[in-house]
């Protein structure tokens, strides 16, 4: 089955149906997944901002076990309103590709996110030794870029295709 | 008003929006990225205020050191907003959600304005323990009036 007859089947389902059916819906499932954007937006530009070099003063271990749960479950409100929406209007995002360079990117935040903070639950000055801090330069400066794409990819979603 | 609208929606920069096919949607975005960056940062000084620690113990410095990402963001959400605005002035001045939405970012500048002059000239006493009752209340109405903006934002969308 390809993706365009997938989408087609997908759009006819009833649950496709009843998700497009009430006009307050959509609107408000995409405010859903605005508000776990601003989560994962404020999360990851304290952690990296700390990462970057801000604020030194608090450890960056206290950082990431106040913020990165944020993130974790910010990632799975925006994957099942994601997916909310994706069945509701299937047509406009899978066969979109600025949908998948977004999906892509989220994988991509989602990884950066991971390496930031798994080694910190093991040690936490893992980040602060001398060594390391040019990858760690290099991993905030890319996580709030990739954030910063998710985000512009996300509207452009509406405009392409 | 109405007048003052039109004449809005005829300046070259309203025009060149409502003209060039890509404009809009990157003022928008720009707008989304603005507005995620506002809500994000003063959520977590909401959540302070409700008694949920952030990285730092004193509420004080977390809002020295949160609030101007705020309000710099806040200002690119204000020019982004105006250019959209621009383009369909008297449209959206008759959306009901638009207009809902201005009241409560009015209500949430009311809000911080209260939360600063009855609450936060004793912030000595409890700047790194527990808020008091007031700043819970600022912190909570604070936390539902964005979501709300945000919901009426997206409102806009579908009803302009």
């Amino acid at each position: 089955m390809s993706i365009e007859s997938f989408s087609v089947w997908l759009d006819k389902t009833p649950l496709s149906l009843e998700i497009k059916g009430a006009a307050w819906f959509v609107p408000a499932v995409q405010t859903m997944h605005i508000a776990a954007i601003c989560v994962v937006i404020g999360s990851s530009l304290l952690m990296d901002l700390r990462l970057l070099g801000v604020a030194k003063d608090v450890p960056i271990s206290v950082y990431v076990r106040r913020y990165s749960p944020w993130i974790g479950i910010s990632i799975a409100v925006l994957l099942l309103s994601g997916i909310t929406l994706i069945i509701g209007e299937p047509g406009r995002t899978l066969g979109n590709w600025v949908f998948w360079t977004k999906m892509a990117l989220v994988t991509l935040g989602a990884l950066l996110t991971a390496v930031f903070a798994v080694p910190v639950a093991q040690d936490e000055i893992y980040w602060d030794s001398g060594r390391r801090r040019q990858a760690a330069t290099l991993i905030a400066t890319l996580s709030l870029a990739v954030w910063v794409a998710v985000i512009v990819c996300g509207r452009w979603i509406a405009y392409v295709l | 008003m109405d007048s003052f609208l039109i004449a809005l929606e005829s300046q070259p920069f309203a025009v060149a929006i409502v003209e060039g096919a890509s404009l809009f949607p990157w003022i928008e975005t720009v707008h989304v990225i603005a507005i995620v960056t506002v809500v994000g940062t003063i959520s977590v000084v909401d959540l302070r205020l409700l008694g949920v620690q952030a990285h730092v113990a004193s509420a004080r410095r977390l809002m020295a050191q949160l609030l101007p990402a705020t309000w710099i963001a806040f200002a690119i959400a204000l020019v982004s907003g105006l250019l959209m605005f621009s383009s369909k002035a008297v449209k959206y001045a008759a959306n009901g959600p638009f207009q809902a939405k201005m009241l409560l970012l009015l209500l949430a500048g009311a809000n911080m304005a209260l939360f600063h002059v009855l609450t936060h000239k004793d912030i000595a006493v409890w700047d790194t323990g527990r808020t008091p009752p007031s700043a819970k209340l600022a912190g909570a109405l604070s936390l539902a009036l964005w979501t709300c903006i945000i919901a009426l934002g997206r409102w806009i969308g579908f009803t302009v």
